[in-house]
C-alpha cells in the first residue's frame, strides 16, 4: 500500500510554505529569528531558527486555546492547514475514517518540566495546575488536533526524535494498508523553548529549531479527485547500533526494493544532516542532496517532515523532477535507521 | 495473512517479576500498593503507589550497561529479556532484521526528566546534565529492547499514553500478519514519578491506599510502574521452532474520542470494542472475559461499564481490573492486561479485582471477579486500554486451535 500526499501544512522559521522552506535550505545558512524577548529565562543564543510571529489565538480563536502549549498549538495549526490544503472537510460521514499520526521526541519538554518544577518549588508539592496536566503527556498534540477537527479514526503518537516522522509515515502506511482509515494527518512538531534551546546547546546538537509540518495522506482510491503532491511508496526502518557502513545503506536498499525503484533512478536524497559519503554506494553521485539542519537547526521529530517539504518544493518548481523517485533518510545517535521512498 | 501467537511473557511488576511470580501474584490477588520510596512523597496527602522495589536491572540484563539508560528503558529491556527467555528464543536470531520491538509508554523517561528538573531548579538551565538530556528521548525505550536482545528489525516507541501497550501489540500484530517480521517483542513501560502523582492528585483521581475498581466506594487510581513484554510471532515461525504457544492474537482496534483530553467517552469506547471484535473476527457472545481498563475512578469505571453494556447487551462476561493489584502502570497497563489475559487463557482462570467490597447499583451488570481468582475456561478474551487524548486501543486474544 502506498499513500498519496494531497495536502500540507508547514510552519518553520523559513516561513509558512514549502517554497520558502526550500529557499532557506537552498541558501544553507541558519535562519536566525530574534528570540531574546520570548522568555524570562536566559537563552544560549540571541537568535535561533524559531518560528516568528506565531499567535495561536489569532489563528485558532480564543476558545479552547488558553492552556495549549506551543507544540500543541503549532501542531493543531499545521493539521488544520493540511486538511484545508487537501480539501478534506471532516463530517459525520467520514470522521471515523480520518486520523492523526504525529512524531515526537519527548512531547513538550517545557510543559513537563514546568509541571514537574511546580512540585519542587511550591509550598505543597501537589499545588500544580490540573488544567496543565494533559500537556505533560506525549500524545497531547495528536489528541488536541483530533478534538479540534473532530477526527475519530486511528490517532497515534510515535517517538523517534530525528526518525520520528519516518516512523509515523510507516505507521500511517500500515493503517491505510490494513483499511483502518482512509486518510491520515501525518507529521511532526517541535517547539523552541529555553528547555530545548539549552538541551541542544548542552548536548552539542544545537542550535535547537522549531517547526511543525503535517501532511494529509490518503489511500489511493479511484474516486479521489485531488491531484496528489507526491506519493509515498515505501518506508523501511531498522536498528543497527554497531557502526557499520551497511546500516543506513541496507535500510535504503530495502525501502527501494519494496517500492520497486531502481537505486540508479533516485533523483534526490533529503535528510536532517547527511554527510557527503553516506549512501555513496547506493545512490547515484549525481542525485541531489538536501539537508534541512544547516538552515533550520535541530528540529528533532519534525526533521523528516521538513525534508519531505523540501522535496515537495522541488517537485513543484522543477517539471523535470516530476515522476522521479526521491529518498528521505535518517539515522539516530543510538543506531536506528529509516528511509522513505517518495515520488512527486 | 499470517496467524499470530504469543509465545513468551515478561512481566516486571510490583506483584511479581517473571511469569511464574506474576502468575502466582494474579492467582493469589497480591497487591503492589505500598508507601512510595522512589521520590520524597512526604508532602503529599496520599503517598502510596504500586512501585517495583525488587527491580534490579543488573540482575536481569545481559547486554545493556545500566548507567546508560533511564529507568523506563530498563523496565522495557528487562521485561523483553524475560519474555525472550520465557519464549525460548535463540538470540541473536538467524535473521535479526526479521525481529523487532514495539514499546508503548505514557511518560517515557519520566524519572530522567525529573532529574533534569531538579538540576534546573538548583542551578538554572545550564546545570542540566548532558548525559540525562541524551537519555530523555522516549524512543530509547524500544532501542533499549533492541539493543538488549540484538534485534535489527523495526524498533519503535508509541507514546499514546495509557493505552500505548495495546497500540504496540496491535502494530506488532499487523507487521507479523503481513509477513514483514517473524517475531516482534511488544509491550510497554513507565516509571512512578512525582509529577504524575501530583497531577492525578489535583485531578481528584488519586486514591489513598487501595484501588477498588467497580466498587461502589471506588475513589481513584494508585500510580504504578513496571515493564510488560510479550513475544509475538507468526504461528508458522512458532511451530517451526517447536515453541510453546500461550494464545493467539486475534486482532485489535484503535480509535479516538476526539471529545476531551481526560474524560472518557462512552460512545467511542463502545465503538472501539466493536472495531476490535470485527478486526478479530469475533462476536460479543464469543468473549468469555474482559480485562478492563478499570482505573478505579468513578468516571472511568462508569463509562467503561456502560460501553460494555452497550456492546454486550444482556450477556456481559465477567470482567476484572488488575490495576487493583498493580496500580495504574500507565503505558505498561494494557501490556500487563495482555499478559494477564494470556495467562487466563492458558491456565484457565480469571484474575480478580481485589479490594472490592460493595456492588455499585449503577453497574449492576458488572461481575468484577471480586477478590479471588476464579477457575474458568477462557476461549476468547478482550483487553481494554484507554488514555488521555481519547486514544482507545483494545486487543483480543484467543485459545490456540
Amino acid at each position: 500500500m502506498t499513500g498519496l500526499v494531497t495536502g500540507w501544512g508547514v510552519l518553520s522559521a523559513a516561513g509558512d510554505s514549502v517554497t520558502e522552506l526550500l529557499a532557506a535550505v537552498r541558501a544553507g545558512a541558519v535562519v536566525g529569528v530574534d528570540v531574546r524577548d520570548r522568555f524570562d529565562e536566559p537563552l544560549p543564543t540571541a537568535q535561533a531558527p524559531a518560528i516568528a510571529d506565531f499567535d495561536v489565538r489569532r489563528l485558532l480563536g480564543r476558545k479552547g486555546t488558553s492552556f495549549l502549549d506551543r507544540a500543541t498549538a503549532l501542531a493543531m495549526v499545521a493539521c488544520g492547514r493540511a486538511l484545508a490544503d487537501g480539501g478534506l472537510t471532516p463530517d459525520d460521514d467520514n470522521r471515523h475514517r480520518v486520523g492523526v499520526v504525529l512524531g515526537t521526541t519527548t512531547g513538550s519538554l517545557k510543559s513537563t518540566m514546568d509541571f514537574s518544577r511546580e512540585t519542587l518549588v511550591q509550598d505543597k508539592p501537589y499545588l500544580v495546575n490540573p488544567v496543565l496536566f494533559p500537556n505533560t503527556v506525549m500524545n497531547c498534540a495528536s489528541g488536541q488536533a483530533a478534538i479540534r477537527y473532530g477526527l475519530r479514526g486511528v490517532n497515534a503518537t510515535v517517538a523517534g526524535g530525528p526518525l520520528a516522522f519516518l516512523y509515523a509515515l510507516r505507521y500511517a502506511l500500515n493503517a491505510l494498508r490494513r483499511g483502518y482509515v482512509d486518510a491520515l494527518l501525518v507529521g511532526g512538531v517541535e517547539e523552541y523553548t529555553p528547555n530545548t534551546a539549552w538541551a541542544a546547546e548542552l548536548t552539542g546538537a544545537g542550535p535547537a529549531g522549531e517547526a511543525a509540518a503535517v501532511y494529509l495522506l490518503r489511500r489511493p482510491t479511484p474516486g479521489l479527485t485531488e491531484a496528489p503532491r507526491a506519493q509515498v511508496l515505501a518506508v523501511a526502518t531498522g536498528f543497527q547500533p554497531e557502526p557499520s557502513a551497511d546500516g543506513l545503506a541496507g535500510c535504503v536498499r530495502r525501502a527501494l526494493a519494496t517500492a520497486k525503484v531502481r537505486p540508479a533512478d533516485v533523483w534526490a536524497v533529503a535528510s536532517g544532516d547527511l554527510d557527503a559519503d553516506s549512501l555513496s554506494e547506493v545512490v547515484p553521485a549525481a542525485a541531489q542532496r538536501w539537508s534541512v539542519r544547516p538552515a533550520l537547526g535541530d528540529c528533532q521529530s519534525v526533521t523528516g517532515a521538513l525534508a519531505l517539504g523540501v522535496l515537495l518544493g522541488r517537485y513543484a518548481e522543477d517539471p523535470d523532477a516530476r515522476g522521479r523517485p526521491a529518498l528521505i533518510v535518517g539515522r539516530s545517535r543510538d543506531g536506528a535507521v529509516a528511509a522513505a521512498v517518495v515520488r512527486g | 495473512m499470517h496467524r499470530v501467537v504469543v509465545t513468551g511473557l515478561g512481566p516486571v511488576s510490583g506483584i511479581g517479576i517473571g511469569v511464574n511470580e506474576f502468575t502466582a501474584g494474579l492467582r493469589s490477588g497480591r497487591s503492589a500498593a505500598a508507601p512510595i520510596t522512589s521520590f520524597d512523597a512526604s508532602g503529599f496527602p496520599h503517598h502510596w503507589a504500586g512501585e517495583v522495589p525488587a527491580f534490579r536491572p543488573e540482575a536481569l540484563l545481559r547486554r545493556l550497561r545500566v548507567a546508560d539508560w533511564g529507568r523506563s528503558a530498563l523496565f522495557a529491556a528487562a521485561a523483553a529479556r524475560l519474555a525472550a527467555m520465557d519464549a525460548g528464543l535463540s538470540l541473536p536470531a538467524t535473521d535479526p532484521a526479521r525481529v523487532g520491538a514495539v514499546v508503548g509508554t505514557t511518560s517515557g523517561e519520566s524519572t530522567v526528566v525529573e532529574q533534569l528538573t531538579a538540576e534546573l531548579v538548583a542551578g538554572g538551565y545550564p546545570a542540566m546534565s548532558a548525559e540525562a538530556l541524551r537519555q530523555a528521548p522516549a524512543e530509547r525505550l524500544s532501542y533499549a529492547v533492541s539493543a538488549e536482545l540484538g534485534l535489527a528489525g523495526e524498533s519503535v516507541t508509541l507514546t499514546t499514553a495509557c493505552s500505548a501497550s495495546n497500540y504496540a501489540i496491535g502494530y506488532a500484530y499487523d507487521l507479523l500478519c503481513w509477513g514483514e517480521a517473524d517475531v516482534m517483542v511488544a509491550g510497554g513501560a513507565d516509571s512512578v514519578c512525582r509529577w504524575a502523582h501530583a497531577g492525578f492528585y489535583r485531578l481528584g483521581a488519586l486514591t489513598e491506599r487501595a484501588c477498588r475498581p467497580f466498587d461502589r466506594d471506588r475513589s481513584g487510581i494508585l500510580t504504578g510502574e513496571g515493564g510488560a513484554a510479550l513475544v509475538l510471532e507468526t504461528l508458522k515461525h512458532a511451530q517451526d521452532r517447536g515453541a510453546r504457544i500461550y494464545a493467539e492474537v486475534l486482532g485489535y482496534g484503535v480509535n479516538c474520542d476526539a471529545h476531551h483530553m481526560v474524560a472518557p467517552n462512552e460512545e467511542s469506547v463502545a465503538a472501539c470494542m466493536r472495531l476490535a471484535q470485527e478486526n478479530a473476527g469475533v462476536k460479543p457472545e464469543d468473549i468469555d472475559y474482559i480485562s478492563t481498563h478499570g482505573t478505579g475512578t468513578p468516571a472511568n469505571d462508569l463509562c467503561e461499564a456502560r460501553a460494555i453494556r452497550a456492546v454486550f447487551g444482556d450477556r456481559v462476561p465477567p470482567v476484572s481490573s488488575i490495576k487493583s493489584m498493580l496500580g495504574h502502570t500507565m503505558g505498561a497497563a494494557s501490556g500487563f492486561g495482555a499478559i494477564a489475559t494470556t495467562l487466563g487463557i492458558r491456565h484457565g482462570f480469571l484474575p480478580p479485582t481485589i479490594n472490592w467490597a460493595n456492588p455499585d447499583p449503577e453497574l449492576s451488570w458488572i461481575d468484577p471477579v471480586p477478590n479471588t481468582a476464579r477457575p474458568a475456561t477462557v476461549r476468547v478474551a478482550q483487553n481494554n486500554g484507554f488514555a488521555f487524548g481519547g486514544n482507545n486501543a483494545i486487543t483480543i486474544f484467543g485459545a490456540i486451535r
